[in-house]
């Protein structure tokens, strides 16, 4: 039998040309936390940023939802930007809000590129996306660390 | 408003009739579908198999991730496997997505052992539970000032003295 699952959703909308907005769900055999936060793109800045421990292991954990509004004005671009995260999020907070905000970071600019590909197939229907995601890779290097 | 990305991810580990751990560690999301099998052996946690396979749009520079991922091969899950696992996948020639995969994967594996703990003290509530969880740091001292919980201020910690 399986002893231990980690499950993590991420959604990525995005409500105008300036800004993605995360949802992620992390739920395991030990815990269960959400967090929602809005991302400026140009920058990788979190504008805004809020979550929810739905189950967790010992009675001081919730204090680690005030500790959230730490991340807001980091940029999700910035070298060592995850370590950041895992550190001032994580240690000063709850580790695991930290993973969920970091796959949510890696998601930034593959949810970009998403994006692009279904509007190029909207345009071309035959579109060659192999080819047409390694010329946005070429573009946009910073997709080969997400 | 639709959703115009969503990833889907999962790692389970489940043990096998020889005493070695499968970790499955599994991801898909509108461009990549990827999967990373390793097989642990314990008591000392040595990946002892590893397997990935990429699908659907990866990046041409991850081609390589097949063979990449053997390189975790004799390693074994501890401290420093960050550092480790980031220099034999990760970098330029690298594959970031399976230094990920490897380090997610070993987390489940280090929870796979936290759970029976946790549910043997589940009962406990009050003064009782946070008893239990100073006796827990006593053994796993790594954890201090991990989170918010383990740091100097928290309740837990007063009056324990490491």
């Amino acid at each position: 039998m399986i002893t231990f699952n980690r499950s993590q959703l991420i959604e990525a909308e995005f409500p105008d040309q300036e800004t993605v907005r995360f949802s992620g769900v992390q739920e395991d055999h030990i815990y269960s936390m959400e967090i929602r936060m809005q991302v400026r793109i140009a920058d990788g800045e979190i504008l805004a940023i809020e979550g929810q421990m739905k189950r967790y292991t010992n009675p001081v954990c919730p204090a680690a939802v005030a500790v959230l509004q730490s991340a807001v004005g980091v940029s999700l671009r910035e070298e060592g930007w995850d370590r950041r995260v895992m550190r001032e999020i994580g240690r000063n907070g709850c580790e695991h809000f930290a993973e969920i905000m970091i796959e949510c970071g890696r998601c930034l600019d593959q949810a970009r590129l998403s994006k692009a590909v279904w509007e190029a197939l909207q345009q071309d229907a035959s579109l060659n996306q192999e080819q047409f995601i390694e010329a946005w890779a070429e573009e946009h290097p910073e997709i080969r660390s997400a | 408003m639709t959703i115009r990305f969503l990833r889907n991810k999962v790692v389970e580990v489940e043990p096998l009739p020889d005493g070695s751990l499968a970790v499955s560690w599994r991801l898909t999301d509108d461009l990549l579908k990827a999967e990373v099998a390793l097989r642990v052996r314990p008591p000392d946690l040595e990946i002892v198999e590893a397997r990935a396979k990429l699908e659907r749009l990866p990046l041409r520079a991850w081609s390589s991730a097949p063979e990449l991922i053997k390189r975790v091969e004799g390693v074994r899950i501890g401290p420093g496997l960050r550092k480790i696992a980031s220099g034999l996948l990760g970098g330029r020639a690298g594959c970031s997505l399976l230094v990920h995969a490897v380090l997610e994967a070993s987390n489940a594996v280090i929870l796979h052992f936290t759970r029976p703990g946790l549910q043997a003290g589940e009962k406990l509530e009050g003064e009782a539970l946070i008893a239990a969880t100073r006796a827990m740091l006593k053994t796993n001292p790594r954890l201090i000032r991990s989170c918010i919980a383990f740091q100097d201020g928290s309740p837990i910690m007063q009056g324990l003295d490491l």
